[in-house]
């Protein structure tokens, strides 16, 4: 089912190997933590990774490796929906400026310029400063400072797909519009979208973890690797508390970037020499 | 089209960008279900009609909407921008503070990225598949993958508590005072006023945040300079310079990497952008007293006109970067402002 360079490339198949695990990680969190993520042990407070606690645990007891496991329960699910939220949106606007073109399209492109000279962070602190931290305004942030480049791509693509015979063909024999743009111009424009997207999941990881860090995400009882990061600014010594939980984005995004590449390069063969 | 009337015209669009923006942060503002009055009065004073009417009064808040956007506008071309709520401060002169840290360390993490970034992706271009081009590769993508805040703290475990290499968080030791503002820029205020010792405490606090928040960025232009560079050996006029004999480093420098900068440096004006970002959550972990560590703390006590005004300001600096991108790209290249 996979493309064949990339299954001869060991480090796009080993990549794969732990972007698999950490989706199954994700499912089976509870089966396989040693421990509740909210479950408080007192006594053991900031000890460091040994036996009981192998990862360590932080300021108020918490078993750390059972904290990351359950982490990627958030970052996957948040990170897949942020793209595909922003994928949704960008397809439309950007499918509406394509098929329409003129004064719809130049107004829509000049929007999209706009929204493009906020910077993701501080756009996400705006809309969280105007409707509050939460797991949901992270999401709707990332949505709203990425969905141009995704609309300003499908409209590239719409533009592309519309100057072809085949949909010249389609509006000779007599298909109406809507007919032409589903049938015909859509399907063309769907798949590299999807394509693309998947590449931007690990990056949207990154930027939903640094929002969770500024204490923009989800309250911070909540096993999240970014806030759980946050929480062990205050105890440099007790390097675990932060260590882990970055390891486990850094391993997830650079895992999710390199079978991207490794995709990319195998589905697009002019681009594989570079 | 000449190289003037390609200026003039991109300076057009600018106007029109600004306005845009402004719009927007308006509109912004205005979607807020948050109440202005109760955000900016308290309960008590919101709880007096009398005062409520005079603070709609005084903000134009009981004019049509239109018309308030006008006196927004009127009030930001006179750099007013509202108090914020938490300093208590006019936010204009808020930022008037701290963006000067902000661009400091942004622009050391600059130089960091090109320094580190061009040369490395040179390189790996010319030796491709060998090992510096697959450490090349690999790291480039190992520093786009890595949470910048968590490196940030790594950094300050390592250097700091466990090597004593860097100094503590901030901008200075605080047992020196700042020299006088001239430009801002505390390193170069520093050697202005010539005070070289609080140059180098300075410029000491400066390096580790600038390595941290220049991580992505290299890799970014690591990325972007050597797929440049394959495209461009790929070229007949490469061909040919060796073909003439010339030496190998002269082809790869002169004829090669020259041409290969080309896209490159819209990459690094676009980045410039990212390192704002990124600088607003590297300052969180450096203590480093910036736009970052500002927006940070207007974000989390919902200090609205603190935040706008923030945004405003990091729109138009990329606004404004973009445009000398494009005029430095119509420079170099010819083709651009013909097309």
């Amino acid at each position: 089912m996979l493309p064949r360079p990339f299954v001869r490339s060991p480090l796009a198949v080993a990549a794969l190997v732990v972007v698999v695990a950490w989706f199954a990680v994700a499912v089976a969190a509870p089966l396989i933590a040693p421990a509740p993520p909210l479950a408080q042990d007192i006594a053991q407070r900031l000890a460091p990774p040994g036996p009981q606690h192998w990862l360590g645990t932080d300021p108020l007891g918490r078993d750390i490796l059972s904290r990351v496991l359950y982490g990627a329960r958030i970052s996957i699910p948040v990170g897949m929906a942020a793209v595909a939220l922003a994928v949704l949106l960008g397809t439309l606007v950007g499918g509406i400026a394509g098929g329409t073109g003129g004064a719809v399209d130049e107004a829509i492109m000049r929007a999209t310029d706009l929204m493009l000279a906020f910077p993701t962070v501080i756009l996400a602190m705006i809309i969280s400063a105007a409707l509050g931290a939460g797991v949901w305004n992270a999401v709707l942030a990332i949505m709203v400072a990425w969905w141009p480049s995704y609309a300003r791509f499908a409209r590239g693509l719409v533009l592309a797909a519309r100057g072809r015979e085949y949909v010249e063909a389609a509006r000779a024999v007599g298909a109406s519009t809507l007919r032409v743009f589903g049938r015909h111009i859509l399907v063309n424009v769907v798949s590299p979208i999807v394509i693309l997207s998947t590449l931007d999941v690990g990056h949207a990881i990154l930027t939903f973890a640094s929002l969770s860090f500024l204490g923009l995400g989800p309250p911070p009882q909540i096993p999240e690797w970014g806030s759980m990061i946050a929480s062990g600014r205050d105890y440099l010594v007790q390097w675990w508390i932060s260590t882990f939980p970055g390891l486990a984005i850094l391993t997830l995004v650079l895992a999710l970037n390199l079978v991207g590449d490794s995709l990319r390069d195998a589905l697009d063969p002019r681009l594989r020499r570079l | 089209m000449n190289l003037a009337v390609y200026i003039g015209r991109r300076l057009l669009l600018l106007p029109g960008m600004l306005v845009g923006i402004t719009l927007l942060t308006f509109v912004i503002s205005h979607a807020v279900p948050a109440d202005p009055v109760a955000a900016n009065l308290g309960d008590q004073a919101a709880a007096n009609p009398e005062t409520v009417a005079a603070f709609r009064h005084r903000w134009g808040l009981d004019r049509p909407v239109p018309q308030q956007y006008l006196i927004y506008v009127w009030r930001l071309v006179h750099g007013d921008m509202g108090m914020s709520i938490s300093t208590h401060q006019p936010v204009a002169t808020d930022l008037g503070q701290d963006l000067p840290a902000t661009v400091e360390l942004a622009f050391a993490a600059m130089l960091i990225s090109v320094a580190v970034g061009i040369p490395l992706g040179i390189v790996a271009g010319v030796r491709r598949d060998t090992a510096v081009d697959q450490i090349a590769r690999s790291s480039s993508l190992i520093g786009v993958s890595m949470p910048v805040f968590w490196l940030g703290l790594v950094a300050l475990l390592v250097f700091y508590a466990w090597l004593g290499w860097a100094p503590s968080a901030g901008q200075l030791s605080p047992r020196l005072s700042r020299p006088p503002v001239v430009t801002g820029f505390v390193v170069v205020d520093a050697l202005l006023a010539g005070e070289s010792d609080v140059a180098r405490d300075a410029l000491s606090h400066l390096v580790l945040p600038a390595l941290v928040l220049s991580s992505y960025s290299i890799g970014v232009i690591t990325r972007m300079m050597r797929g440049s560079m394959l495209d461009v050996l790929g070229e007949d006029y490469v061909r040919t310079a060796r073909a003439k004999g010339l030496p190998g480093l002269r082809v790869t420098l002169r004829h090669a990497a020259r041409n290969a900068l080309l896209p490159v440096i819209t990459i690094v004006g676009l980045s410039f952008g990212g390192l704002l970002s990124g600088a607003v959550i590297t300052e969180t972990v450096f203590a480093w007293p910036g736009l970052g560590s500002y927006a940070f703390r207007s974000a989390t006590s919902l200090d609205f006109p603190a935040i706008m005004g923030v945004g405003i300001v990091v729109a138009s600096v990329y606004v404004f970067a973009n445009l000398l991108v494009d005029i430095a790209y119509a420079v170099a290249d010819p083709r651009i402002r013909m097309g």
